[in-house]
């Protein structure tokens, strides 16, 4: 019998080796990810035992603290804390016992510490007996842009829900997001599970919807600013030869399905027969809907895609994607024509604004836009560190760039621009800003509001690069260029005056 | 005097190392004793204020089961009274922690089915087990004697084993398997004795019918088949345990019991048909069983995809839990008293294992699952050792189930298997199992005690007789 006790002893052996190899599985190289695993209440709890990271706006290089874990007296638990309310909502977002947003949600590990970059980190904690620590992460944001956006949003929208997003052309940092209205995350930190139910509750059934991001959640008709991509399909495509090239821009434009598109106003468009560069400043939209046609729909979309439109973005917070949809009969002539002109099926973000203003602005060239500049752990080592890269698949050529470049020029400088009233250099203190207005109709035969859209940037000057493009969308703002620009310019005067060059 | 002692001189007498018993023990004390002042420290921040109690009563408990084993199995291996402590006194340290930080973490309200007093009541378990070992230790001289009751001790575990399914759910039924007596406050689980009693009848039965059993039928695909006569026995015990399964919807018993036979029918016979044929019977059974008893269809689906849909806050909540207090532990766990495996339901019981692995790390539970491998080698190792058949079959028999009960239970605590409600020995709480195991510790030392006794000394010349009559 012997010989089959030995036999048993193996089978013993080999189900006692299942299960060291198998509690290994899951107790080391299963770990992380099931510490990972949505609702898992350990790892939820334990978050508030030890100190999160700090969320941090370096775009001006002061290190502000805009979102922090505070040490709650006598309980041992730490609550967030955003010390300046709504001005960062949209960038932090908020991070409760129930859930979270924003960069809170998106570099939730890291700022938790349970991210496996920081494993290193943890264990020699563990061994010094230290408390678990989770990363800093630092922003791109500027304080500067994003206070000045967000109080111009407050004061210069009259309700109106509205998204600014800035960026650094040459970098794709975003140097400001913001949106109004907005919600006040310090409203969804309590450790009190009824007060966190209560605000989340009524934050979801306030009609204005504060929880919506307007810069990157909201896509709008892009309305005129729309012609910068029309007219960088035509340049791009030889329709049209230069910014001196004439157009036909007749006042009232009859489409092949026998509409009639007006320019706005009713208004004449110079001679009839303009120089694109006047059709741009004037923002004639019978020109630039007779140029769509030309162009043809397929090649906008094209360019459009080469804008950043047509992709869903992660900057790391998810944005919606800016599109020129194709759908049934989107090639249709006429329909190309309200394309063009920003005012049929494209619908685009505030970011996406930026992104147009800013591929001009970096020469053709359209950088990834990103918010998390770098991670620093714990023990003050940089664990992750952003590389600025072009977005792939989007660009067009210095050329273009620069035709176009010169006619946004025009609508700021020349006196009969249509921005020149409010983001002319008179009311900019000599700031040189580049832009296009745009005004998208809306409605059943468009008698909804009208909503301001504006974007534009600050060349570089002697042949350096482009310090901020700006977005900015107002819905139902009206024109543009009142509504829309003197946000835009208020950011970028903020900003300069931060950063003096 | 001095004839005497020249006699025993060229045999050097086997020791009985029950001194390396007595260091070994203190050892396993020390260990639970600095345990228990964790769990205070680590809950509380200050030392448990029964902790010299508790100590004192468990020492005194284990201290006395030694100075048994020093009395009536002077030979017995040293190391399984040592490591039976260890268990026993971790499972109560791990109670004590449980019913200390109660239902989710909420001092106030206890875990399910735990109350305050389950330590208290674990203990003195733990003291029915020790004097129920000693018992027998006195009792059983020789486990061979045990052959006598063959048939009686087999029908005592069927009845005992039927005894839930027929008594109604309101004195059997708890949490989804009827494997319960209810009376009053107190609730034993049958099954963990009737395994014992049926260990013992197979052995019996085996022993004297294995050269029959051995016996080769028809050859097919170079295994030598048993004659279909044989079969008998071996579907008797397959149907038993599928009514096991079927009425009192318990898989860990029944896979436990067919699993103690079908050991120890390859022990006894060493053919290799036997195994395989009692597997594919179990699979089979489990198979068809879990078409038509959701209970099993859903343990499938609850090891496969705990994570899928829902399941995670539904069906599979208990073992998601249990893997992600384990791997909250990590390597070296969050420490006594600093995890929450309050959050495993059952976790006092079933998914005890997963509270040890969530405070006491990978390291912790690879010592644990040390300590079990190391009982059952010194199990099978008597096993080998002693020369009476009988023994040796019920003891490699009941050394392998206790090995397949640790993998049963902790394989599907930390998801290697389908889940199955077995008991941990020594660490689940409730005195069924509790007592069981000290009865099988008990049968181990016998057997160990009788391996490795010295032969009797042969009376060596008739002379000496004479001169002692003389005298």
């Amino acid at each position: 019998m012997n010989r089959a006790l030995l036999k048993v002893s193996l089978a013993c052996l080999a189900m006692f080796v299942l299960l060291l190899l198998n509690v290994n599985y899951v107790q080391a190289f299963e770990a992380n990810t099931l510490a990972d695993k949505p609702g898992n209440v350990r790892v939820f709890d334990q978050q508030f035992s030890y100190q999160r990271g700090a969320i941090i706006a370096d775009g001006d290089g002061n290190d502000l603290k805009i979102a922090e874990s505070r040490l709650v007296k006598g309980t041992g638990n730490y609550q967030r804390y955003y010390p300046y309310g709504k001005v960062y909502a949209p960038v932090t977002g908020f991070d409760s016992i129930y859930g979270s947003s924003g960069i809170e949600e998106t570099e939730n590990s890291l700022l938790a510490g349970t991210s496996s970059q920081l494993a290193v980190h943890n264990f020699t904690a563990l061994l010094t007996g230290k408390q678990k620590q989770g990363a800093t992460v630092e922003l791109t944001i500027s304080p500067a842009a994003q206070e000045a956006a967000y109080k111009a949003l407050e004061t210069n929208t009259g309700g109106h829900n509205a998204g600014v997003v800035a960026i650094n052309p040459s970098t794709g940092a975003i140097l400001a997001l913001a949106g109004y209205p907005t919600f006040n995350p310090n409203e969804l930190t309590s450790l009190d599970g009824t007060t966190v139910d209560r605000n989340d509750k009524k934050l979801l059934s306030d009609p204005s919807q504060p929880l919506l991001n307007r810069a990157t959640q909201v896509t709008l008709p892009p309305g005129s600013t729309f012609k910068i991509v029309t007219s960088s399909a035509a340049f791009s495509t030889g329709k049209v030869s230069g910014t001196t090239s004439t157009i036909p821009a007749p006042t009232v434009l009859t489409l092949p399905n026998g509409h009639l598109l007006h320019n706005d106003d009713d208004e004449s468009c110079g001679d009839g027969n303009p120089q694109i560069i006047e059709a741009f400043y004037l923002s004639c939209d019978t020109a630039f809907g007779g140029l769509g046609m030309k162009v043809t729909a397929p090649v906008l979309r094209q360019y459009s895609s080469l804008f950043g439109m047509n992709r869903p973005l992660s900057i790391p917070i998810p944005v919606v994607p800016s599109v020129l949809p194709e759908g049934a009969g989107w090639t249709d002539q006429s329909l190309t024509a309200y394309t063009a002109i920003g005012q049929y099926n494209d619908a685009v973000t505030p970011l996406q604004e930026a992104m147009f203003a800013a591929t001009v602005a970096d020469h053709g060239k359209l950088m990834q836009p990103y918010l998390v500049q770098q991670v620093v752990g714990p023990g003050l080592s940089v664990i992750q560190s952003a590389k600025p890269a072009p977005m792939t698949g989007t660009g067009i050529s210095a050329r273009v760039a620069g035709d176009v470049q010169s006619m946004m020029y025009q609508v700021t400088h020349n006196p009969a621009g249509t921005a020149y009233a409010t983001a002319g250099p008179q009311v900019t203190g000599g700031i040189t800003i580049d832009g296009k207005t745009g005004t998208a109709q809306n409605g059943v035969n468009n008698t909804g509001l009208n909503d301001a859209v504006f974007t534009c940037f600050v060349p570089g000057t002697g042949g350096g690069a482009s310090p901020i493009a700006v977005g900015v969308m107002v819905e139902g703002g009206g024109y543009g260029a009142d509504a829309a620009a003197p946000i835009a310019v208020a950011v970028i005067k903020a900003y300069l005056a931060a950063h003096p060059s | 005097m001095s004839l005497a002692a020249d006699a025993g001189a060229p045999v050097p007498m086997p020791r009985g190392r029950r001194r390396a018993e007595l260091l070994m023990l203190v050892f396993a004390l020390v260990v639970v004793l600095f345990a228990y002042a964790a769990v205070g420290l680590g809950l509380k921040g200050r030392f448990p204020p029964g902790l010299p109690v508790y100590v004192i009563v468990y020492a005194v408990l284990v201290l006395a089961a030694h100075a048994a084993i020093r009395r009536f199995a002077p030979y017995a291996d040293p190391l399984l009274l040592p490591l039976a402590a260890l268990l026993n006194g971790l499972g109560i340290v791990m109670l004590y922690r449980l019913q200390e930080s109660g239902h989710n973490g909420n001092p106030g309200q206890p875990v399910a089915l735990m109350s305050s007093t389950s330590t208290e009541f674990q203990l003195i378990y733990t003291g029915i087990g020790i004097v129920c070992m000693v018992v027998l230790l006195i009792l059983v001289s020789e486990v061979r004697v045990l052959q006598r009751y063959t048939y009686t001790l087999g029908a005592l575990g069927l009845v005992l084993l039927a005894i839930p399914a027929v008594l109604p759910n309101s004195l059997s039924y708890v949490n989804g398997a009827k494997i319960w007596i209810i009376i009053g406050k107190f609730s034993i689980q049958p099954g963990e004795f009737a395994r014992l009693a049926l260990a013992v009848f197979f052995a019996g039965y085996l022993v004297a019918k294995r050269d029959v059993l051995a016996l080769a039928g028809r050859r097919v695909l170079g295994i030598d088949l048993p004659r279909a006569r044989d079969l008998g026995p071996v579907l008797i015990a397959w149907a038993a345990s599928m009514l096991i399964l079927i009425f009192e919807t318990d898989i860990g018993t029944s896979a436990l019991l067919f699993g103690l036979f079908i050991a120890m029918l390859y022990i006894a016979t060493q053919r290799t048909s036997w195994l395989l044929i009692g597997l594919g019977l179990f699979l089979f059974g489990t198979f068809i069983t879990s078409t038509f008893v959701p209970h099993v269809a859903e343990r499938f689906t609850v090891w496969l995809h705990p994570f899928a849909g829902s399941n995670a806050t539904g069906i599979a909540y208990q073992p998601v839990q249990a893997l992600e207090g384990m791997a909250f532990g990590g390597l070296f766990g969050t420490g006594l008293g600093h995890g929450q495996p309050y959050f495993t339901p059952l976790v006092q019981s079933d998914f005890i294992f997963s509270a040890f692995g969530e405070e006491l790390g990978l390291v912790g539970v690879m010592a644990l699952l040390l300590v079990f491998g190391l009982l059952v080698q010194r199990g099978l190792r008597a096993a080998v050792t002693v020369k009476d058949p009988f023994s040796k079959l019920l003891i490699g028999g009941l050394s392998f189930v206790l090995a397949l009960q640790v993998f049963v239970i902790v394989g599907g605590v930390s998801g290697l298997i389908p889940l199955t409600g077995v008991t941990t020995p020594f660490l689940s709480e409730g005195g069924s199992s509790l007592v069981a195991s000290w009865i099988l510790i008990g049968l181990l030392i016998r057997v160990s005690d009788s391996a490795r006794k010295p032969a009797p000394q042969p009376i060596q010349d008739e002379g000496m007789t004479q001169v002692v009559r003389a005298a």
